[in-house]
């Protein structure tokens, strides 16, 4: 038989039995809504895990810490270790594979002073080679440090935010815009020799990050770590002979060493790897793993529960399938005497059991972006408390394949269904089939 | 001299043995015949003695359990069933006594769906199907349903099903039994027409007597067996007229009072 003729043949014998077609067609749409809302939800959960981890950090950092924590497998705190940090360190860690950039920071604290108004903001001293792997935000103006042209400071959006005059009466505040206004530096930390002048320098050639999710960019002032020695260096030439000793210091033990690796999936690897060298280490992907078997957990619940809805309707469309094939033994019988190919008769019914499928699938598609939508609409307060943060992400998710692939599944799920009911109207004897009644 | 036709079917030692229990039942037994191209054959017994089996077996809707049936060079018993339908859409045409159309189609469409089978572009098969039914008369009537027809109607129907794909063969198993006299002649002329217009072969199951008298040869079957088989010599066209006008008269007699007719 023709394509043509086989669809025309099925439509109508899906048209016979209307209340009974819309019948099972309602099963699957039903059926359709459930999987496809659920595995919305699930990856709408899944999403807003990952974007509330991605403004806590890059997920493809892992820092070494001076003072190091040692955790369990599950992420609870054991114990705690000083670790030396120097550039031996950096250069073992730099031979770990996966690991794009290794840079050792220095953090320190420094005081900013624009007229009578002061602020404090962290200093982060780094590798200004490393700066692109680690991801560093665009820069509304101005350029990162280099090797050639090191000297540039670096500022996040938030650091020239909120200086306050401590002398004022009414504790006034105000942003500078280190464009137009004067804005220098000092280092507090030790005591300044008697006779000396104290260090500061005046904030000249500097850059300004872009606004960025990830906070941790926002409240500090990156520099290149060798621009910085040279500072600090002249800073240490300020103080008392005891109180530079100890500055120093600073200089040749890090706080920490960043290490950048080079894809998310090989963050675990390279941890166990500075881990077996003896290091304690810490990255965001350590908490992330139990928070994402968490997720899974949830998106596998929900898949269930739609995978049984859609069993149901499956195994209802196997039951349409075996009432027709009853009804219309005799007409298959007087099939098969006229000539009809064995083959022909499977392909009809599998493709009036497909139809079932498609035409729920179709529908339950459309109604589940409407449930989707509202479910945005009204639901997302339902998500917070969840997902135990706020987030902006949406707690239903249609990706784009999903439509297609419930459609398809629909359609493979009617044929699947249809298929012992087929292979049971193949099997019929002509004979018998043409005494029924019918 | 005329050359002797070709024998379209043949059946050699077949045997159709059904296990009841512990019992055999020999519903075909050790029966050998041949059907020449454009005989009209008719299969005569009383009901049980196994003539719709043996139809049911030429037609392979039934397997055979031993001997060979042979048509158009093809042994039935041995063609799978993907062959056997392909070989009915080519060669094979059916008229039943129940009619078996499908209920649900029209009469158009019933007589086109063994087009549907064959592939045949719906423009053709619906102008080949018009055109058959035209033929049995049933021209105006062509989006009627089973349910809205006469069973004489139905029966052309059935009639113009059978021959709409032109097969060599067509197997006619007790095509008049559910109809009234009159019908019945009407029923046996239009397949004898049609049978006659394109060399068709006809085979023919019947219980009536009378009904054999359309035929070339009858074949008288008793528990299986072949009690005997006699050809009609092949008569003049004029002969045949006569013949059959009588017969016609004999049928209406012997079924008196069944109908009033008008004629005779």
């Amino acid at each position: 038989m023709r394509i043509s003729d086989l669809l025309k043949l099925a439509l109508r014998n899906l048209l016979r039995r209307k209340a009974r077609t819309a019948l099972t067609v309602i099963g699957m749409v039903i059926g359709t809504i459930s999987i496809v809302v659920m595995v919305s939800i699930g990856i709408g959960v899944n999403r807003s895990f990952d974007e509330a981890i991605m403004q806590n950090g890059s997920m493809t950092m892992i820092q070494v810490q001076k003072y190091g924590i040692i955790y369990d497998e599950d992420g609870n705190f054991v114990d705690e270790k000083e670790q030396m940090l120097d550039d031996s360190v950096v250069e073992l860690l730099k031979g770990i594979d996966h690991v794009r950039a290794v840079s050792p920071v220095i953090s320190t604290y420094a005081e900013l002073y624009s007229g009578k108004f002061e602020k404090g903001v962290n200093v982060m001293a780094m590798d200004s080679e490393s700066f692109e792997a680690f991801g560093f935000p665009p820069l509304a103006y101005g350029s990162y440090p280099t090797k050639e042209n090191p000297s540039t400071v670096v500022m996040g959006t938030e650091t020239m935010k909120y200086f306050y005059n401590f002398s004022g009466r009414n504790f006034e505040e105000k942003d500078v815009d280190p464009l137009t206004e004067e804005v220098t530096m000092k280092f507090r930390q030790y005591q300044t020799h008697p006779r000396k002048k104290e260090f500061e320098m005046e904030l000249k050639d500097f850059a300004m990050m872009e606004e960025t999710d990830n906070y941790e960019y926002c409240y500090n002032f990156y520099m290149d770590i060798d621009y910085f020695r040279e500072i600090w260096q002249k800073y240490a030439n300020t103080l008392t002979l005891e109180e530079r000793k100890r500055a120093m210091s600073v200089l040749d033990s890090y706080e920490e060493i960043r290490i950048n690796v080079d894809n998310i999936d090989n963050v675990t690897e390279v941890q166990e790897a500075i881990k077996a060298l003896g290091y304690a280490a810490y990255s965001e992907m350590q908490f992330m793993e139990p928070i994402k078997e968490a997720s899974n957990m949830i998106q596998l619940g929900l898949g269930v529960i739609g995978s049984i809805a859609m069993l149901v309707s499956a195994i209802n469309i196997a039951n349409t399938m075996v009432m027709s094939i009853y009804e219309r033994t005799k007409e298959i019988g007087i099939m098969k005497v006229l000539g009809c190919l064995v083959r022909d008769i499977k392909r009809q019914f599998l493709l009036e059991a497909g139809l079932l499928g498609l035409l729920g699938g179709i529908i339950g598609i459309l109604i589940s972006y409407v449930l989707s939508f509202l479910i945005n609409k009204y639901g997302s307060g339902i998500m917070g408390s969840l997902v135990g943060m706020e987030t902006t992400g949406k707690l239903s998710v249609i990706p784009f394949w999903l439509p297609f692939a419930a459609a398809a599944f629909g359609m493979l799920i009617g044929v699947l269904s249809g298929y012992f009911p087929a292979r049971r109207a193949t099997r019929i004897r002509a004979i018998e089939a043409m005494k029924t009644e019918g | 001299m005329e050359k002797e036709p070709e024998k379209i079917i043949e059946l050699v030692n077949v045997k159709k043995i059904y296990r009841m229990g512990n019992e055999k039942i020999y519903a075909v037994d050790d029966v050998s015949f041949d059907i020449k191209k454009g005989e009209f054959c008719c299969l005569l017994g009383t009901s049980g003695s196994g003539k719709s089996t043996l139809l049911n077996l030429m037609a392979g809707i039934e397997k055979a359990t031993s001997g060979q049936i042979i048509i158009k060079g093809k042994d039935i018993p041995k063609m799978n069933e993907n062959n056997l339908a392909r070989f009915r859409q080519r060669y094979l045409g059916f008229v039943f006594q129940a009619y078996n159309l499908i209920n649900s189609m029209t009469a158009l469409e019933n007589v086109e769906f063994p087009l549907v089978f064959k592939r045949i572009a719906p423009k053709k098969r619906k102008k080949l199907a018009k055109d058959m039914l035209a033929q049995v008369g049933l021209g105006s009537r062509l989006m009627h349903k089973p349910k809205e027809m006469s069973g004489g109607q139905q029966q052309r129907v059935g009639i113009a099903r059978a021959f709409v794909a032109k097969p060599e063969i067509v197997f006619a198993d007790e095509p008049t039994g559910n109809l009234d006299t009159k019908t019945t002649i009407e029923v046996m002329e239009l397949i004898k027409r049609m049978a006659r217009e394109n060399q068709q072969t006809i085979v023919m199951v019947t219980h009536d007597r009378s009904l054999a008298a359309y035929a070339d040869k009858v074949i008288h079957i008793l528990d299986g067996k072949i009690q005997s088989i006699e050809i009609t010599d092949r008569a003049s066209s004029e002969d045949m007229q006569v013949r059959l006008k009588e017969v016609s008269k004999k049928l209406l007699l012997d079924r008196g009072g069944e109908q009033v007719s008008t004629e005779t």
